[in-house]
């Protein structure tokens, strides 16, 4: 009798289950706020406040920051060039890690692990010693460079240009797009590539018929993720560039610190939230898309 | 016993009409030998079922006829043909795996169609053989349906239209029945049974089941650690067991040892037990279905000559529904027999004495050697 009288009442005492998602969820919603909500709000205002000579911000609100984003060429050109040459090393960055990540998905045991220690490693170290490191390796007097010129061809320029930039960030990236595309495999039974192997698919057909459709989830969430770092990396355009590459996140740092140009620089960072907006938004449409 | 010589050796160079031929077909991972020396001759539209304790290579032996395995030694050939060294999809086999492997992001239709498709076969030949694979499997109402969207029952009745549907030469079933519940692995059993006769396919079944390979197979092939212990009929395997690991694994036995005395007959702690097996003297082992056994309560059971007798004390009574299992001590050794229940029978106590006798040609008799 004792026992049941303890479980008479047992929801009295307990949070609903409302409450209890709200409890939950506090401290990453404060967290958020704080540092990403409001600090984005106050950005969306500043793009609308006016510009004053040596760095000031002004109280009256104008259009002409998103005037001259639509009605200057160069930026423009910056857009385009950004969200073309982000999407060019998203393709290299997932052309390159897709092989080592089917390969680390079939691995198993040691050497499952080894390999990745192996792709992880590179996050271990910041993307400013990688960086310089492609510069040694890259420039003019660095090894590539010569030896081809020892082959007897012309040299061509591999660092402080768009080169350099592809070339690093594409290296950069690869362990997030491995990680992706091994997060987005699970899908992938080998059992299943056996099943088409056995009904009469080569391997070449069984890859484009099963393991590829199978491995879209985790494609769309690498290239995802490797646009969104790329259009938004910085460090690597601005040292691997030589200041002669643009594009959206070196122009907000020159804005912000070089010009002093405040709210232009909020301007252009909200239209890169923009573009990550969109880019959510194809992501979200191929994953149905795929299912 | 009379079949006590290597089955394998004599079934793979006797038979001309085999289809499907092992010869000396092994596997080793590491220096482990998951399949060794493996002779097997299969005959056009035979089932034949690979039946054994798990591990001891049945899967590794469908996996290298299917060629999703390399042989480490021996050969496999259909008709003809030499498959060793051809890859899987060169075989022409159909494959139903025990997890099913259905192509997730395709629906039931376009699973069933994919071997077709890669056959090059024009669209209005797929659909309708994919309509008429399908309706023989009754799935044809779920065509458009994705594969996790059905029961097991019903993917594994895909997984069969879908390696059926291409007209294999030979079809390989995988444990297919053993994620279903009992009474819809009775139904597929009959099912399966019915297709394979009505399309006349050759095909090996692998099962750790011995029901279903009793029931469903032409011929059963008993495995053990990568070894063939026995090929036969059904009834071959049941009443003519080679040695005592078929005879405890296909079907159930008590077991008693004794030592044999050379002239058929086996001393098991001073009494006779005769059996058909000319055993050379020396130990020896007796099997007996424990149904076979009949269980005499009155002590007055007449001696016969054809008749074993043992008698014994009652330790224990289980009840289990269509029979009882009396549980008899004899010497050391306890022995169970099995009576079917009547509705209305006086269950006897323990300590009870107990005669337990069965015909000399139900006693399975080994020697030493087995
Ligand atoms: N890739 C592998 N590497 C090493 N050993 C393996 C490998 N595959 C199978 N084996 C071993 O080979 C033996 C036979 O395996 P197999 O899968 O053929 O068994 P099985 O008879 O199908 O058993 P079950 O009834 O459990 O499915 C097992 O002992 C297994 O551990
Ligand atoms: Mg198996």
């Amino acid at each position: 009798m004792s026992v049941a009288a303890t479980f008479a009442s047992p929801s009295s005492k307990a949070p609903s289950t409302a409450s209890l998602a709200v409890m939950l969820l506090l401290p990453i919603a404060l967290v958020n706020a704080v540092g990403f909500i409001i600090p984005v709000l106050n950005l969306a205002r500043m793009s609308f406040n006016e510009a004053l000579p040596g760095g000031g911000i002004g109280e009256a609100l104008t259009l002409a920051n998103w005037q001259s984003l639509v009605s200057d060429g160069f930026y423009l050109g910056l857009v385009v060039n950004s969200i073309g040459v982000s999407l060019l090393i998203t393709l290299i960055t997932l052309v390159l890690s897709y092989p080592i990540a089917l390969y680390l998905h079939r691995s198993s045991g040691r050497w499952r692990t080894f390999l990745t220690v192996l792709v992880i490693s590179p996050l271990l170290t910041s993307a400013v010693v990688r960086t310089y490191g492609w510069i040694a390796i890259l420039s003019d007097q660095g090894p590539v460079v010569q030896t081809i010129a020892a082959l007897g061809f012309t040299p061509p320029r591999l660092m402080f240009n768009l080169t350099g930039v592809i070339v690093g960030l594409s290296e950069i990236l690869m362990p997030y797009m491995i990680l992706a595309l091994l997060a987005g495999f699970g899908r992938l039974d080998p059992r299943v590539e056996e099943a088409a192997r056995t009904l009469g698919a080569t391997p070449f057909r069984t890859f484009a018929r099963v393991i590829l459709p199978l491995t879209l989830p985790g494609i769309a969430l690498g290239c995802l993720l490797c646009f969104v770092l790329s259009i938004s990396s910085f460090i690597t355009p601005k040292l691997m560039g030589g200041g002669r590459v643009f594009l959206l996140a070196t122009e907000i740092y020159d804005q912000a610190i070089v010009t002093l140009n405040w709210p232009l620089a909020a301007t252009l960072s909200m239209l890169v939230l923009i573009i990550f907006g969109a880019a959510l938004g194809a992501y979200s449409r191929v994953l149905r898309a795929i299912d | 016993m009379m079949h006590q010589k290597n089955f394998a050796a004599e079934a793979s160079q006797g038979d001309p009409d085999a289809y499907l031929r092992l010869e000396g077909v092994s596997k080793t991972y590491g220096d482990f030998e998951a399949v060794r020396s493996l002779d097997l001759a299969i005959g056009k539209g035979e089932l034949v079922a690979l039946l054994g304790p798990s591990g001891c290579g049945k899967t590794t032996t469908l996996r290298m006829i299917a060629g999703l395995v390399p042989t480490s030694g021996g050969r496999i050939t259909v008709g003809e043909t030499d498959l060793t060294a051809v890859p899987p999809h060169g075989r022409d086999m159909g494959l139903v795996f025990q997890s099913y492997a259905l192509f997730p992001h395709m629906t039931v239709a376009r699973n069933v169609a994919f071997g077709l498709e890669m056959r090059s076969i024009p669209r209005g030949e797929i659909d309708r053989r994919v309509k008429e694979a399908l309706a023989m499997v009754q799935l044809d109402k779920l065509a458009e349906r994705r594969p996790r969207e059905l029961s097991g029952g019903q993917q594994q009745r895909v997984a069969l239209a879908r390696a059926l549907v291409v007209k294999p030469s030979i079809l390989l079933l995988d444990e297919p029945l053993s994620n279903l519940d009992a009474k819809l692995r009775d139904e597929m059993r009959t099912q399966i049974r019915d297709i394979q006769q009505q399309v006349g396919i050759t095909t090996v079944f692998v099962t750790h089941d011995q029901v279903e390979a009793l029931s469903m197979c032409d011929r059963i092939v008993v495995m053990r650690n990568g070894r063939v212990e026995q090929i036969g009929t059904p009834v071959d395997v049941y009443e003519r067991p080679a040695t005592p690991f078929v005879a405890s694994f296909v079907g159930r036995t008590i077991r008693l040892s004794g030592t044999a005395n050379g002239d058929g007959a086996i001393d098991i702690g001073g009494d006779v037990i005769r059996s058909a097996a000319g055993l050379a003297p020396g130990p020896a082992e007796i099997m007996v279905r424990p149904h076979r056994i009949e269980v005499d309560w009155t002590g007055q059971a007449k001696t016969k000559d054809d008749v074993n007798r043992l008698s014994g004390v009652l330790c224990r009574i289980t009840f289990v529904g269509d029979v009882i299992q009396y549980h008899v001590g004899i010497g050391d050794a306890e022995v169970i027999a099995e009576a079917s229940t009547t509705g209305n029978q006086q269950l006897p106590a323990a300590g009870t004495p107990v005669t337990l006798s069965w015909r000399v040609e139900d006693t399975m008799a080994f020697g030493s050697g087995q």
